[in-house]
């Protein structure tokens, strides 16, 4: 992962700091991340941990204030984002880079039908398409069945399955190269989750496009996402090959949400969860930020941060003793 | 298909046809409609009634005076002015002059004799007018305003909350006063100063529902659309924030021209034309004679044209309701 000329996004260092009375809180600190063309990368963790920050940086998104960059580079096809002026974000937002949210219901605009909605984003970036037929042809892409119908209808008038179909026309609209899913599935029906999944994945082959998905759930990523970062209180904590870091965590943190995920077919005894909550990043534990809610902690990790050291070439764990959790 | 025809139905009603239905199941507020539309039948009738005068270069009725027939009281029937004592007066003539003499002065003529039917028509014009110019000053500032300090924050937000702050901490009727001493007497200064004055309760209400709608998700989806500034607060916050405008409109209305009478009472108003202040005004001189109708015409007219107003906008505020609107968002 350290070659960074075939990549398509890549965050350097970055750190993304929030200002709040009691002083700066640090939602990302430190995070280092890559993206290839055509790749399907996942971020893990739990809520507050920094991830939807993360992704909202990419595109320089997080408003400031009360955010602030604090450091660090987003570089998108070797450009630094961070840099860019008004009108070179506008460029790069929606056309280069989209974006779809948690909360489909919430994220279309109440006011104006769905078509619309949709061919604004075509007007906006690509002025050559007639734009008519194109929003019809990308809600029949997404699988909206009667694209002509349903192009007329009002966002509260579609189930959420339906909007977030909708929202995830509206970002293909000019091709991206780089979709940000946060949490697509998070508010909807996991009947539901299953069919947006296999829509972004076939979506992408068809398109060839990476996507970065954002999600808490450990168990969604599995026959999705070709690498996995997993984040937490603002740090990567483990990064690898979904594979490899699925069957093989080498973090405390990892294992605990592996065990939290519910199986199929798997021993009737309860989830396991995680003891505590995830730290404030205004009040950072000292040492390792897990340590107060690891099983394995002993007091090296109270008083020293590990380092993210590489388990092999791809593979990367911030623990001082995952050598220990290497076979389970 | 016939589900799907329902659907089809279901989806033309919009946002706003589906608080026409809400509205019309109110009958107070129907009823309110009604006397609003015929409040501005009465003003569009004045207006037609203003101009033509205006275009053929005549006095009109209303301002030309009849010391023969002052003080009039009301009637709907009226026997002619002028008998000719001794003629013979036929059953048919009697009729015909009968009809000719209906409805005229039904609301009697004031000390000029002048008739008070046709001047209260003026004044509602004039009424009209001042709620029309002042919305179309104060309705602008506002909405701007407000959702420049709502969307940007920070100093922007500083200095606008400022701005209205200051203006609300001058005496209304103080400003207004000024404002009409330095462009003069006359309608002029009325609609600026209460256009210039007005604008700050929408301002304020118009901000408060901006700073909330940029913190929804379909704000965010906007920016990461790549949408400038100007399109996100204008082609997608305000038509949500929208229906503050509406009922804000429905309260600023009766309150500029209510405003109006009173200055026009005052005298700083309207200059020589009818307005119900200086009905008002005009008819205090005689009331303890038993000269009511005047004063009754000019109050009566104000008072349902303010009623009706509120009542609608009230009943447009909950219609409009989005926390109201069950089964939807």
């Amino acid at each position: 992962m350290t070659q960074s000329n075939n990549m398509l996004a890549e965050v350097k260092d970055l750190r993304v700091y929030f200002d709040a009375e009691s002083g700066p809180v640090r939602a990302v600190d430190g995070i280092d991340l890559a993206i290839g063309q055509g790749e399907t990368v996942a971020v893990v963790g739990e809520s507050g941990c920094g991830k939807s920050v993360t992704s909202l940086a990419l595109a320089r998104l997080v408003p400031e204030p009360p955010g602030l960059y604090a450091g660090g580079e987003v570089l998108y096809e070797g450009r630094n984002v961070l840099g860019m002026n008004e009108d070179e974000l506008r460029d790069l937002r929606g056309n280069k880079i989209s974006y779809i949210f948690q909360d489909p219901s919430a994220s279309l605009n109440p006011v104006f039908r769905v078509g619309y909605q949709i061919a604004e984003a075509l007007r906006l970036h690509r002025r050559d398409v007639k734009v008519r037929e194109e929003v019809i042809n990308l809600l029949r892409m997404v699988g909206i069945a009667d694209p002509e119908e349903r192009a007329r209808v009002y966002p509260h008038e579609m189930s959420g399955g339906m909007q977030q179909r909708a929202m995830i026309a509206m970002a293909l609209a000019c091709h991206p190269k780089l979709l940000v899913a946060d949490e697509p599935t998070t508010a909807l029906d996991v009947t539901i989750q299953a069919q947006i999944l296999e829509l972004l994945t076939s979506l992408q082959n068809q398109l060839g496009m990476a996507v970065l998905l954002i999600t808490h759930n450990l168990g969604l990523v599995a026959g999705v996402a070709h690498r996995v970062y997993v984040m937490y209180a603002g740090r990567i904590v483990e990064s690898g090959p979904t594979e490899e870091v699925l069957t093989r965590p080498r973090h405390p943190y990892t294992r605990g949400l592996l065990d939290a995920v519910p199986r199929l077919g798997g021993t009737s005894e309860r989830l396991k969860g995680i003891e505590g909550v995830v730290p404030n990043p205004a009040r950072l534990p000292a040492g390792c930020r897990f340590h107060p809610r690891c099983p394995l902690r002993q007091t090296v990790c109270e008083e020293k941060e590990p380092i993210l050291e590489q388990v092999d070439a791809a593979h990367a764990s911030r623990c001082h003793f995952w050598q220990e959790l290497s076979e389970t | 298909m016939t589900t799907q025809m329902d659907n089809m139905e279901q989806s033309a009603r919009t946002l706003w046809s589906d608080a026409w239905r809400r509205l019309r199941r109110n009958r107070l507020a129907m009823i309110c409609l009604w006397v609003v539309i015929f409040y501005t039948a009465l003003a569009a009738y004045g207006e037609v009634v203003y101009r033509w005068h205006q275009w053929k270069d005549i006095t009109p009725s209303y301002q030309q005076t009849d010391l023969d027939k002052q003080y009039l009281p009301p009637s709907l029937f009226r026997q002619p002015f002028t008998v000719e004592s001794g003629a013979e007066v036929g059953v048919m003539e009697r009729m015909s002059s009968g009809l000719r003499e209906l409805a005229r002065h039904p609301l009697g003529t004031d000390g000029l004799g002048r008739d008070v039917m046709q001047r209260l028509i003026q004044g509602t014009r004039i009424a009209y007018m001042v709620g029309i110019v002042v919305s179309l000053i104060a309705i602008p500032i506002g909405v701007v305003l407000g959702c420049l300090a709502g969307y940007f924050r920070g100093r922007v937000d500083d200095v606008i909350v400022w701005l209205y702050s200051t203006f609300a901490a001058i005496p209304g009727l103080l400003f207004i006063l000024a404002i009409a001493m330095v462009v003069g007497r006359g309608l002029l200064g009325v609609y600026l100063g209460i256009g210039l004055t007005i604008w700050v309760g929408l301002c304020r209400l118009i901000r408060g529902e901006v700073i909330k709608h940029s913190e929804r998700p379909y704000v965010a989806a906007a920016h990461a659309l790549g949408l400038s500034h100007a399109r996100i607060i204008f082609r997608h916050i305000l038509p949500n924030v929208f229906h503050v405008v509406i009922v804000t409109f429905t309260l600023m209305f009766p309150a500029a021209i209510g405003t109006e009478v009173f200055l026009s009472f005052l005298g700083i108003g309207a200059q020589g034309e009818p307005s119900w202040g200086i009905m008002i005004s005009n008819a205090r001189l005689r009331l303890w004679h038993g000269v009511w109708w005047e004063m009754a015409a000019a109050t009566t007219a104000l008072f349902f044209i303010v009623l009706a107003f509120n009542l609608l906008g009230d009943a447009l505020r909950d219609a409009l309701d989005p926390r109201l609107r069950t089964g939807r968002q």
